[in-house]
């Protein structure tokens, strides 16, 4: 791994109060850095914050910023091991006591945004700021399913976004994440994803949650479900066996972020939009139903699949995956994939079909005027409800399962 | 004369009863001496393979309890050493490719290891034995060789077959396409058609037979799925051909989508 070098004709460090900070930017295209480096500047007027980045800019261009030039690594749609490694060097290089590191499309941030992100970690003992972004009802759906609430039921993390692009980290935990990071460096594996909240928790680190309002979302060309739902998952549920230590004593849960009230009516039927993208869902659940029985079955129990059954001989306007069964089935696949009942490319794969039910069933409940916060919040209280199941079947995998 | 007529006669009689007996007498003397004979051959090869056979079971058993206590031994030290704790922390969540834990497999392997080490000096031994063994039909023990290779090739090929199958129907049902299980079961046809070609052909039966069977029932496989594949996703392949020429048409690169909170708004994983 090449180290960084100062870009000539930078200015120095120096002893402003920004000094101490490090901005790290990921692969971003030219019209994010220009709304980016605009921000910063409208964020730090007067002291401009040490900048990383892989992409060398024009001399002058900025000079209230000074910059150093990155080491390069492969454009991801999120943060990655190679990431966390370069932060932890540059900062331990450029004598930085703070870091804030920008993932791919950060031009939404506004300034308040990323001083208050900087801030956290910069001036006072927070050792972990992540944002809270305000996505649309059907946006950031993966998180809402599956990582939040698995990562809040277990490691008890208030984070509403696990796997969030832009972080601001201590120096500490940056070097508890590098040294996380490097393992996976080391093993050529430096595209993966890291999850600074468990970090952070095992540590025993502060976390602190920001809210940083609505957050632009970037295509990311040639990565689709297929592909980034087996390997999000597939890195959380490796983590969660690597801390399984930690998650199985008994915590404190974080306050839920809002009321849970999901009482809905099934009398009215679901608005014309929300009935064509239920439909496509419901019918890739259905093909998936007659066709992968054989190896749902060899993951899930008689109950689950019984469930199942039901769900897929339910009316696409009555299509209401209940919260537990849907704990209970996350549960199951991590379960699998820590005794590796089957392969384990083929367990995740198996559960993408799942998931778009769960989708379905998330979007019926929205549309008939459940605020999808709060239905969220109830599949986070199901999965943090179900945890015993899943510590007891964790410990003792051989115990009847009805 | 008639007396004397009559005496020819009896004589000859007798001396013909009396040759037959002796021929009767010789046929079973043969029969008993080859008997005796195959009997001792039979009896003599045992005997000159049975040391062989002895020393083979002895070096399998000898190893195997070798490999019992070295295997124990590796466990407990290793217990004793937390390597599996080592380990972890050494590769923190990286994934541990294997279901048994790290000082599981390693026992697990020193065993393995010195029951194979066990059957190679067993086998080594038989087959000293064997080369004494001059009657022993030459093509028995290469044979015997050719069947457990044979018996490998099919159980990878049937392993091979089922993970490609469900490797494909799964991969085919998250592509939702309609005809998932259909190429899952063709994958698999191929992949058994082919394992049991090659186990044939590795036991040398059938000879050209099953060369050209299995030319036939490959091709015809094959030609299955490719006229079910292509008539079945016609309509995929045209409606993705004309998104392809609708979207080169337009900008290459695609800007970033603003959040929109409105009625139309697509379903975003991410």
């Amino acid at each position: 791994m090449t180290t960084a070098d100062p870009i000539p004709g930078t200015a120095a460090p120096s002893a402003r109060p920004s000094a101490g900070l490090l901005v790290l930017f990921a692969h971003m295209t030219p019209e994010h850095l220009e709304d980016v480096l605009a921000n910063l500047t409208a964020a730090f007027p007067a002291e401009g914050p040490l900048i990383a980045m892989q992409d060398v800019l024009p001399a002058g261009a900025y000079p209230s910023h000074r910059f150093v030039a990155a080491p390069a690594t492969n454009p991801s749609w999120t943060l990655t091991a190679a990431d966390f490694v370069n932060a932890c060097q540059l900062a331990e290089k450029n004598g930085s006591s703070a870091i804030l590191m920008l993932g791919p499309a950060s031009g939404s941030l506004d300034a308040a945004s990323l001083r208050d992100l900087a801030n956290a970690t910069l001036t006072t003992s927070i050792d972990l700021a992540v944002p809270c972004y305000e996505l649309p009802p059907r946006a950031g759906l993966v998180n809402s399913a599956i990582l939040y609430p698995l990562t809040r039921a277990l490691f008890a993390s208030p984070a509403r976004y696990p796997l969030a692009v832009h972080l601001g980290l201590s120096l500490r935990m940056a070097k508890r994440l590098a040294g996380a990071a490097h393992r996976f460096t080391s093993s050529n594996q430096a595209e993966m994803p890291l999850w600074p909240v468990n970090e952070a928790m095992v540590a025993g680190f502060t976390i602190d949650q920001l809210d940083v309002g609505p957050r632009v979302q970037s295509q990311h060309t040639g990565l689709d479900l297929n592909t980034i739902l087996p390997l999000v998952t597939g890195a959380l549920f490796a983590d969660i066996d690597a801390k399984a230590a930690f998650w199985q004593r008994f915590r404190p849960l974080p306050p839920a972020l809002n009321a849970i009230s999901t009482s809905i009516s099934v009398a009215h039927a679901p608005p014309n939009d929300a009935a064509s993208e239920i439909v496509a869902l419901v019918n890739a659940f259905r093909l998936a139903y007659t066709n992968l029985q054989e190896v749902w079955s060899l993951v899930l129990p008689p109950s689950s699949l019984l469930a199942l059954k039901r769900l897929a001989a339910t009316d696409c306007a009555a299509f209401q995956m209940s919260d537990s069964l849907w704990a209970r089935i996350v549960y199951d696949f991590l379960l699998a994939h820590r005794l590796r009942t089957i392969n384990r490319g083929h367990l995740l794969g198996a559960l993408i079909p799942l998931y778009l039910a769960w989708v379905a069933s998330h979007i019926n409940f929205t549309a008939f005027g459940v605020d999808p916060e709060s239905h969220i919040e109830a599949v986070a209280a199901a999965f943090e409800a179900d945890k015993t199941y899943l510590v007891s079947r964790w410990r003792w995998p051989d115990r009847f399962n009805p | 004369m008639q007396n004397i007529l009559a005496t020819i006669v009896q004589s000859d009689t007798n001396q013909a009863s009396q040759s037959l007996y002796a021929s009767n007498n010789s046929i079973w003397r043969t029969m008993s001496d080859a008997l005796h004979e195959s009997i001792y051959r039979v009896l003599s090869l045992l005997i000159s393979i049975l040391p062989g056979i002895l020393a083979f079971i002895v070096a399998l058993a000898l190893l195997s309890l070798v490999g019992l206590a070295l295997s124990a031994m590796l466990r407990h030290a290793l217990t004793a050493a937390k390597f599996d704790d080592r380990l972890a922390r050494s590769r923190g969540n990286a994934e541990w490719a294997l279901s048994s834990s790290p000082t599981a497999l390693i026992a697990r392997a020193s065993f393995w290891g010195c029951v194979l080490i066990g059957l190679v000096i067993g086998v080594s031994a038989f087959d000293a034995s064997y080369a004494t063994a001059a009657a022993l039909p030459s093509s028995l023990l290469p044979y015997l060789a050719r069947i457990v290779g044979a018996a490998f090739l099919l159980i990878a090929g049937n392993l091979s077959a089922r993970f490609l199958a469900r490797s494909v129907l799964i991969g085919a049902v998250n592509m939702q396409l309609q005809y998932a299980r259909f190429l899952s079961l063709g994958i698999k046809w191929l992949v058994l058609v082919l394992t049991g070609a090659m186990v044939l052909d590795h036991l040398q039966i059938g000879g050209n037979v099953v060369e050209l069977a299995f030319g036939i029932l490959f091709g015809g496989i094959v030609l299955t799925l490719a006229l079910a594949v292509g008539l079945g996703s016609r309509d995929l392949v045209s409606r993705s051909l004309e998104s392809h020429a609708e979207h080169s048409s337009e900008h290459s690169v695609k800007p970033p989508v603003a959040p929109t909170t409105g009625p139309d708004e697509s379903i975003r994983h991410f």
